[in-house]
């Protein structure tokens, strides 16, 4: 009994110390190399910047098979994360409704929202322009999004493979093909009110062609994260069309007015008010004046 | 050694042999290291080509070359205009689609790198 213990010992201590040996080969001595990774495995800010990428060729060739293809394996958590934070980012700037609405219709797509998209959701828009299109018909092959298909070897089952992105079952919007509008309103005065006592905020007067205040008009005040919405009319003591948010310093704002929702004001910021000898500091609040185009003028 | 500590050694090496066969299997196939929060530099090749793609066409949306070139640096550090030459020619050499040869030539050209192959992508819209 005790020969067979004892060869029984040996076996097991020669498993352990060489069990040891081969792990600590293969972990630390000689790891499987690092080399053809996928998105799904870079650092989370070179994968959230590999999501804007994506969100802005989309832009440039309106191509959704592409873009989803591209996402494809990475987490719908990280897609949202990232193309939410771009259209505010991109609304906040200011940038072109244009190129707005394509980030918008595919965070549409891909069931991402964000309130600083919700402006250009279902507003008349051009339609984004068919996939990559060669001009000869000799060139008809493209950059394909890679597959997902890992060439690390990965366990198969303690290590959960990526997953590819549930694809939304949304039908997307059709678009109709129309130029891009003008805007139908027009800036005519932006100008800084510093009255002590008030809290900052952003006052809007719309008016129609012939200056007289407009009512029931739609006020959109976007900012990085964020959006608010008033209608014009609703406080009869700032007078027809007038519409008021409040607002905070440090914040870039954007305004959009009505249905269209470009914006017409973009980086709209509480500052102070020139300095006035003897007094307090002031915080000047912004007064937006905006009068409807006369329709000669639009496009 | 005494023989009775060499028939010890004898009979744990099958058992070294056995462990350490399978700590190979775990270490390598079964359980292999897992990489996480890897940079653009270690994607498989094709992954690398859209990227260097996709800023392409991000800076024809964002005109910010900085940006593009800090992207692209993270691929190649010493010559970040040089992938974006290299990818548009073998695009050009295999019939790809020409907007995006054209986003690639026109960010190679703000790299200040291009060659004669690129020139007629440079004019026109895509």
């Amino acid at each position: 009994m005790s020969r067979v213990s004892s060869r029984q010992a040996a076996l097991i201590i020669g498993l352990v110390i060489g069990l040891a040996l081969g792990l600590v080969y293969t972990w630390g001595i000689a790891p499987v190399e690092l080399v053809n990774t996928y998105p799904a495995l870079l650092r989370t800010d070179y994968r959230w910047d590999w999501i804007r990428l994506v969100a802005l060729s989309y832009v440039t060739d309106g191509d959704l098979e592409r873009a989803r293809a591209r996402l494809d394996g990475l987490e719908q958590e990280d897609v949202a994360g990232a193309i939410q934070a771009l259209i505010e980012e991109h609304a906040a700037a200011g940038r072109p409704a244009g190129t707005l609405r394509r980030l918008t219709a595919l965070a549409e797509a891909l069931d991402v929202y964000t309130p600083a998209m919700l402006v250009y959701l279902h507003t008349p828009t051009s339609a984004p322009p068919a996939p990559a299109s060669t001009s000869s018909p000799t060139l008809t092959s493209t950059i394909l999004p890679p597959t997902p298909t890992p060439t690390l070897p990965r366990a198969s089952t303690s290590t959960p493979s990526p997953t590819p992105t549930t694809k939304p079952t949304r039908t997307p919007r059709p678009l109709t093909p129309t130029p891009t509008p003008l805007s139908p309103f027009q800036l005519i005065q932006q100008e800084q009110i510093c009255e002590p006592g008030q809290t900052p905020h952003i006052e809007v007067v719309v008016r129609d062609e012939r200056g007289t205040g407009l009512d029931g008009v739609v006020v959109w005040l976007m900012w990085p994260g964020g959006a608010d919405r008033a209608v014009t009319g609703l406080k009869p003591q700032g007078g027809a069309g007038y519409a008021d948010f409040d607002a905070e310093p440090g914040v870039s704002y954007a305004l959009g007015i009505g249905e269209l929702g470009m914006p017409l004001v973009t980086d709209l910021r509480i500052e102070s008010c020139p300095a006035r000898k003897g007094k307090e500091p002031l915080l000047g609040s912004w007064r937006i004046v905006v009068k409807r185009r006369s329709p000669e003028t639009e496009m | 050694m005494s023989k009775r500590a060499r028939k010890w050694v004898v009979r744990a090496v099958p058992g070294a042999v056995l462990g350490l066969a399978l700590g190979f299997a775990i270490g390598w196939w079964l359980w292999p290291v897992q990489y996480t929060n890897t940079a653009p530099s270690v994607l498989r090749q094709d992954y690398r080509d859209d990227y260097i793609v996709m800023v392409a066409a991000a800076y024809e949306v964002e005109e910010d070359l900085g940006q593009a070139r800090e992207r692209l640096e993270l691929l190649d550090s010493e010559e970040p205009a040089a992938l974006v030459v290299e990818l548009a020619e073998r695009l050009v050499e295999a019939g790809g689609s020409t907007e995006d040869i054209t986003h690639l030539a026109r960010l190679a050209w703000a790299l200040g790198a291009t060659t004669s192959t690129l020139v007629p992508y440079l004019e026109g819209p895509p």
